[in-house]
């Protein structure tokens, strides 16, 4: 614009007179207009000062830098507490875990696991499929979470005071040796041992000390060690034997629930459960005979209910019909069938008893023997080693200590002023024991009162080995550094014996030398091999087949124990009583997991207590409440039984024997508020510990192993005369299912006889769903699938199609599932009052189901209107037959939560899942109310920092949080979250198969609960793969959609369940 | 020799003059207001208070200080949220679609219907903010540009027509109510002495010099709004019951809900009035104008759409057996005989049963009986949202999941606290803006003859 670049024949335009006078100031200003930016060093350095007038836009800069720099700075997230490594451990790839194969063992439990560390902290225990007894259940998956209990002590200590190592080794080599020079008694009392080195270390112990009398009493809460003694009375067994589920093609249990409640119920599960699939040419038939709904009951196919004093009756009057010895007796009748069923299966049947009563289990032995089962199905040859503590042993100590008989204990492993019947002779007799020692983690109720406590190692910060069974061999290892400062039990063992060696090279010379390991097994490459896989089964040598000789004992009187069980019954009066574990807690061990006391029990479904169960008539009778819920607590009764009285509140359960209750041991821990975990103690409604009057915390439920009774020098968990009487007050229960029954809903629960499965044609038992449609003029029946407003994702046959297929036949209901998804997936434990208000968190849930006496069929046949069909169709049958149901999200094509979101934070994958982004959730539960499964869940709190949680949730302990998988956020309150069919096991397969270049294998990877379920119900696969077992499973003819005529379209399959039994209701 | 019509009643009474409507409405204004003022707006705003620590204290903590659980995911708070929304269809209708019909009773009314209605949709529009878990991400309901591209909300969700639904209608309201108010605002301001009150009303005013233009212009407004606002009477309750009415839980999926939804709405809306009407005339002495020709009126408003409302659910149990889908006719059958069987014969007993008594005259000219059916009505409605709501979830389709709801203390806090913010701004509304549209009211005053023949 410049009258120097334009020439005269150009028109000219002026922006105003200034310019066409051409002004010096105009000029000036327009040399100015388009400024080049001076640069901030420039400005900085003062160059451009002369020239301020373009100063604004650096000042602009300026101020958006140094808001910027101060918003950077003022949000940067705190770190807290994380160490990088300085140098890259081997083995160790920061976000790959690394696996260690290990042996699960606490002397009622038995698995073959494998740990899964994520840089160096274990957060997940499976099972070892490939290599030993990997069948794990709910405890053994809880137990990782044991590891990173705050509550543990962090070292030696004396009384109460702290110590160092050096003193407490000193404290146990003055104890010893005194106890050496004065030839006085030193008791070693454990959990019964089955690993050869720690008995071999307590060997070096008694070498080093031989003037000392150094005895080992093994020990256990629950005890089983009658079926030991009855095997080898009968049959000259060398102890408990390996029950052969798998060859059973009858079972028999009476009150033996073998799939919770049973030395090695996890193994036994999953023997059983293969034989009770329909698909094979025979399928198992399950008689039980039980006064409480036990989990092996709720899936027998034939399940009657006795009195606990009946047992003995029904065994015997088994025997009667097979061999024609004793005579018949009130039980003949109900058990002819069962009897005939064995003697169809000889040889290929099994008969298993729960009461630890050595009659009962005599006959039981005789049994099998008369069956031919011996060495089939009862391998006596195997021999198992768990729960078998020496009952006769332990009473002589109590009774040697109250006479100041012993000089030094050692206790490892045990808990008997909790968990004996004779506690409070115990707690006596250990005072005036000289010195005492425990090696337990915790101050525990034992451990408070010894002179040292010496805590050992976690499980899975030790070396151990285990011979549990016959010829089986197996290593624990370490998957961590220890957390605290605590030492191994054997290490101090071997340190009070003088041997300075560590307990992992003990163990490798202890192997070395061992008679059961043949020389040419003893080299490294062998240990490796051992160690790596977790365990070896050795071929017994000749020596050993002793074991199962067909001879029995001199001593046994078949006709004594005949009598025996006569006048067991005959003597019974009152209500009887039946102590039981539970799933989660078992023997009390678990029960300060805070995820052990949030699994559901598989029957009642009530968490974080225990109580008394009876059945619903009784109950009523009694005027007790008989249903629980929100705001419907139980009524509380007291149990008086042999001078003993406890209170509980009463949880009617349909299919107990009426005039019994059954009551479940491992409750009421830390009475005396003894510091044995955080999540130990009732909590109240907003948080803290709800004290007593005295001020002591409250533990979670009542103990119940004062009760056990003393018969025979052994513990009976049977009791008989106990009276109940309501004490008029109530206490809150809370439990995740309120409603039990189906309301015979057909399209959510399928279920089917395995004549029928066999002969029937598919509409019998599983008619696809149908809607009547106009088509051409006509209406016509179309498969709901084919009826459709929307397009479906483009999923079918494009790329990968996540799904799972769940057999219904299959799943038993232990829960494994359940906590192995709270464990994976950093599930909330959220306590007791939340679970309550049913806002229990769970991914996935078991829903049992009991029969109802009314049907839709019954209703029609009786013209019985429908109100009253349905108000009727509540009430679970007496003796109902009950369904598991694993029921989590269902990942639908049609998902009807994806609609409803208002800002489409739940959406489709184009691999067919439906996921939750957490970050987009604004949380208006939209999505939860239109599911039409329930399977969504909220965050209510913030229970990761809200004060409520505090006990329970791990997570907000400084080392419970250590068990979260770094893998899966922690969810932030306000939003919903559910199962995401573990995806980010998915992404992890996926980028493996990538990084090896192959398509992704079927089977390569799986989510968390159907690798921990030990009955394979659970199949993980791509639907799209045609090949894979789960596409195959969802074209079975068994497999269905649940809720099908909704239109959701899941991704998830059941399939039809099949029970062995004639009609449908037997 | 002259004829004159005998139908046409006066419907203002009192033989007033302009000056004395002026006086009548603005005299509260200018005085100083009366002790039972002083006593309800305490009362009222402890209440308020009290429901605003409520809602501060769930904000705080966490959804989960409400009783709701993993299977009863709204209750209250949506009931409470439909509840208000529907009490605000009173307002626009009387305002909107009567203006239309060309009903100048209402004119003595449709003020304070309103300005109900603005309140009635605040305390509504509260509800879906604080029933979100993460109320301080509320804006990602709106289409807003963000960072991560092509990030939209989802126009599929009812909730989302909700959001537009409830902001139209409120900013549709805001603006009609306050158009009609300026007008008013500016005689106010001309009658004011402080200076201060001068410039409040002056600026509220917005400049109103009363020049034949200005009413022009205001007239042709009004009808351009009504127009707007008469879609939105049936648009909002509409999309509302869509929440339910598009999802899949039996009792929930129905198709009838759209216009049962309106018709409860207009049912419910008018008792409020009532309910607020009688309690302002008589405090306000304001009988001349609101007379029992309206009460009357509104009563046969709240018998036709009561009648509606009972033929909708007898329609829904009636579908819910003929479907023959028996999660459907599980869920009526549970709705009546069930757990909450209480809640549905209230909802039945108040809504479709008591209605009916206003066919006698006696009944519904009967200034006590119409405000004690007003109150029956409005609970009546509240058991109906909240039937719809908790018996359809509580028990679905499976029976696992099968749970009952408890409110907790919050819950209750929560919507009494609302009760109390309605009441604060209604009695705030009632101090300091004119309560009846004046010089609307003033077209009116010579509907009939009476006065002029009485004066010659």
């Amino acid at each position: 614009m410049n009258q120097n670049d334009s020439m005269g024949t150009e028109n000219r335009y002026w922006t105003g007179m200034e310019d066409l006078h051409e002004t010096k100031e105009f000029m000036d200003s327009a040399k100015n207009e388009f400024n080049s930016d001076l640069t901030v060093d420039e400005f900085v350095s003062g160059a451009g000062e002369a020239n301020l007038s373009s100063g604004r836009r650096d000042f602009l800069k300026f101020l958006g830098f140094s808001v910027g720099a101060a918003t950077l700075a003022a949000c940067e997230t705190p770190v807290v507490r994380a160490i990088p490594y300085v140098n890259k451990p081997e083995e160790v790839t920061p976000g790959m875990p690394t696996y260690y194969a290990s042996t699960f063992h606490d002397g009622f439990d038995y698995g073959s696991i494998l740990v899964k560390t994520r840089e160096g902290r274990p957060i997940y225990i499976k099972g070892n499929r490939d290599h030993g007894h990997g069948s794990v259940n709910a405890r053994m998956i809880g137990s990782v979470l044991s590891l990173y209990d705050g509550t543990r002590l962090q070292g030696p200590m004396k009384g109460s005071s702290p110590i160092s190592w050096d003193e407490a080794d000193q404290g146990l080599k003055d104890a010893l040796t005194a106890a050496n020079a004065s030839g006085s008694e030193v008791v070693i009392l454990t959990e019964p041992i089955a690993s050869p080195s720690t008995e071999a270390a307590v060997g070096e112990l008694k070498a080093a000390y031989p003037q000392a009398v150094i005895t080992h009493v093994p020990y256990s809460p629950i005890s089983f060690e009658a079926i030991g003694k009855a095997y080898r009375n009968v049959v000259g067994a060398s102890g408990m034997p390996y029950f052969d589920f798998a060859g059973a093609k009858v079972v028999v249990s009476v009150a033996a629930d073998f799939m919770t409640d049973f030395p090695l119920s996890a193994q036994y599960t999953t023997a059983y459960g293969s034989r009770r699939k329909p698909e094979g040419d025979w399928m198992s038939k399950h008689y039980q005979f039980e006064s409480i709904m036990s989990l092996a009951g709720s899936n027998a196919d034939v399940r009657k209910a006795i009195k606990p004093s009946e047992e003995g009756l029904v065994l015997a009057s088994i025997l009667n019909h097979i061999t024609g010895q004793g005579s018949t007796n009130a039980m003949s009748e109900m058990t002819k069938g069962a009897a005939e069923a064995l003697k169809g299966a000889r040889g290929a049947s099994l008969v298993v008893a729960g009461n630890n009563d050595i009659h009962c289990q005599n006959i039981t032995a005789q049994i099998n023997s008369a069956l031919g089962n011996i060495g089939k199905t009862v391998r006596t040859d195997k021999t198992v080693r768990l729960a078998n503590g020496d009952s006769t042993a332990f009473n002589a100590l109590v009774d040697r200590m109250n006479k100041e008989g012993v000089a030094v204990m050692l206790m490892h492993g045990v808990n008997p002023s909790y968990d004996s019947p004779r506690a409070v002779e115990f707690n006596t007799g250990l005072a005036k024991v000289g010195a005492s020692f425990s090696f337990s983690s915790h101050a525990d109720e034992t451990a408070s009162k010894c002179s040292f406590i010496l805590p050992n190692h976690h499980a899975l910060e030790s070396w151990n080995d285990h011979n549990v069974i016959t010829g089986h061999y197996a290593l624990s290892q370490p998957t961590i550094q220890p957390l605290y400062n605590t030492r191994q039990y054997q290490e101090t063992v071997l340190k009070a014996a003088g041997n300075e060696t560590s307990y992992y090279e003990f163990i490798k010379s202890n192997w070395n030398g061992m008679a059961d390991m043949q020389s040419t097994y003893a080299t490294d490459e062998f240990w490796n091999y051992a160690l790596h896989n977790g365990s070896v089964d050795l071929s017994m040598s000749s020596s050993s087949s002793i074991e199962g000789s067909e001879e029995g004992s001199s001593e046994f009187d078949l006709s004594a124990s005949l009598s025996a069980v006569k006048s067991m019954s005959d003597n019974a009066g009152g209500i009887e009583v039946v102590l039981y574990s539970k799933a989660g807690a078992g023997t009390g061990v678990h029960s300060t997991n805070p995820w052990m006391q949030e699994l559901p029990d598989p029957i009642t479904k009530v968490c974080w207590d225990n109580y008394i169960t009876m059945s619903p008539a009784q109950a009523a009778e009694m005027g007790f409440n008989l249903y629980m819920r929100e705001e419907l607590p139980a009524h509380t009764a007291t149990v008086s039984v042999n001078g003993v009285d406890l209170t509980l509140p009463v949880v009617p359960v349909p299919g107990q024997k009426i005039g019994t209750i059954g009551i479940a041991l491992g409750y009421g821990r830390g009475a005396n508020g003894e510091n044995i975990g955080n999540a130990a103690f009732q909590t109240k409604e907003y948080g803290g510990y709800d004290l007593d009057e005295a001020g002591n915390k409250k533990p979670i439920g009542g103990n119940a192993y004062p009760l056990v009774l003393m018969n025979a020098g052994m513990p009976s968990y049977r009791l008989t005369g106990a009276t109940v009487t309501g004490t008029g007050e109530t206490y809150p229960i809370a439990s995740t299912q309120t409603h039990h029954t189906i309301m015979d809903r057909e399209s959510v629960l399928k279920e089917t006889t395995w004549s029928n499965y066999k002969n029937g044609d598919v509409e019998s038992y599983n008619k696809p769903h149908t809607l009547k449609v106009h088509e051409g003029g006509e209406i016509i029946d179309k498969p709901v699938s084919e009826v459709d407003l929307w397009d479906p994702h483009p999923v079918e046959g494009i790329g990968h199609w996540w799904g799972l297929s769940i057999d219904l036949s299959s799943c038993l209901g232990c829960g494994a599932c359940i906590t192995a998804c709270h464990t994976e997936n950093n599930v909330p434990v959220v306590g007791k009052d939340e679970v309550r208000r049913s806002r229990d968190m769970h991914w996935l849930r078991i829903d049992r189901y009991f029969t109802s006496d009314m049907t839709k069929e019954r209703a029609m046949e009786e013209d019985l209107g429908t109100i009253e069909m349905y108000s009727e169709m509540e009430v679970p049958s007496e003796n109902p037959s009950v369904v598991h149901m694993p029921m989590m999200c269902q990942h639908c094509n049609h998902a009807p939560c994806e609609t409803v979101c208002p800002v489409a934070a739940t959406t489709h994958s184009n691999e067919g899942l439906n996921q939750m982004t957490y970050n987009r959730c604004i949380g208006t539960r939209y999505c939860a109310n239109n599911c039409p499964y329930k399977v969504r869940r909220f965050n209510w709190f913030n229970y990761k920092a809200y004060a409520k949680f505090s006990e329970v949730n791990p997570s907000q302990d400084m080392m419970g949080r250590m068990v979260l998988n770094p893998d899966v956020t922690v969810r932030s309150r306000g939003v919903m979250e559910k199962c995401s069919m573990c995806m980010q096991r998915i992404q992890a397969g996926k980028l493996d198969a990538k990084l090896k270049g192959v398509a992704v294998p079927d089977g390569s990877f799986t989510t968390a609960c159907s690798e921990a379920c030990p009955n394979d119900c659970i199949t993980f696969g791509d639907l799209n793969d045609v090949n894979s077992k789960v596409h195959q499973k969802r074209n079975d003819k068994r497999a269905y959609l649940a809720l099908e005529e909704v239109g959701t379209r899941p991704s998830i399959n059941y399939m039809v369940k099949v029970r062995n039994r004639e009609e449908n209701l037997a | 020799m002259f004829k004159e019509a005998a139908i046409r009643q006066p419907l203002i009474l009192g033989q007033k003059s302009y000056g004395d409507i002026t006086s009548d409405v603005i005299n509260p204004i200018e005085n100083k207001a009366p002790k039972g003022w002083y006593i309800a707006i305490t009362i009222s705003s402890i209440i308020a208070l009290w429901g605003i620590g409520c809602i501060l204290y769930l904000i705080g903590t966490g959804i989960g200080v409400w009783g709701l659980n993993k299977t009863v995911g709204w209750a209250w708070d949506i009931t409470n949220f439909v509840w208000w929304v529907g009490i605000g269809h009173a307002g626009t209708l009387i305002s909107a679609v009567l203006l239309l019909f060309r009903q100048r009773w209402r004119m003595a009314i449709n003020r304070s219907a309103e300005a109900m209605t603005i309140f009635a949709v605040m305390m509504a529009a509260l509800f879906p903010g604080i029933h979100m878990g993460r109320i301080w991400l509320a804006y990602f309901v709106f289409p807003l540009p963000n960072q991560f591209g092509s990030l939209w909300v989802n126009f599929n969700s009812p909730l989302l027509w909700d959001v537009f639904a409830i902001s139209t209608y409120f900013t549709v309201s805001l603006v009609f109510w306050y158009i009609g108010l300026i007008p008013d605002f500016a005689t106010i301001r001309d009658r004011m002495k402080t200076p201060m009150a001068k410039k409040i009303y002056g600026f509220l005013s917005f400049g109103w010099s009363g020049k034949a233009k200005h009413w022009t212009r205001f007239e042709e407004v009004s009808l351009v709004l009504a127009g707007i606002a008469t879609p939105l009477v049936f648009s909002v309750h509409s999309i509302v019951s869509m929440d339910f009415a598009t999802s899949v839980i039996p009792g929930w999926h129905t198709t009838i809900f759209p216009p049962y939804f309106v018709s409860g709405a207009v049912f419910s809306g008018f008792a409020m009035v009532q309910t607020l009407m009688l309690i302002m005339r008589k405090t306000m002495k304001l009988e001349n104008y609101v007379t029992i020709k309206h009460i009357e009126y509104m009563n046969i408003v709240i018998i036709v759409t009561g009648s509606i409302v009972g033929v909708a659910y007898i329609t829904e149990l009636f579908m819910s057996w003929y479907s023959g889908v028996e999660y459907e006719s599980y869920a009526f059958i549970n709705r009546f005989s069930g757990p909450y069987a209480w809640a549905y014969w209230a909802m039945m007993t108040c809504n479709v049963i008591s209605p009916q008594l206003f066919w006698f005259k006696k009944l519904r000219t009967s200034l006590g009986f119409t405000f004690f059916m007003s109150i029956i009505v409005n609970i009546g409605m509240w058991f109906e949202r909240f039937v719809i709501i908790v018996t359809s979830l509580h028990r679905d389709y499976v029976p696992s999941s099968w749970t009952w709801f408890h409110p907790t203390f919050v819950d209750i806090g929560v919507f009494i606290g609302t009760i109390g913010i309605f009441f604060t701004l209604f009695l705030l509304f009632a101090r300091f803006f004119p309560v009846l549209a004046l010089n609307e009211l003033k077209s009116i005053l010579k509907v009939s003859g009476e006065e002029y023949k009485s004066k010659h």
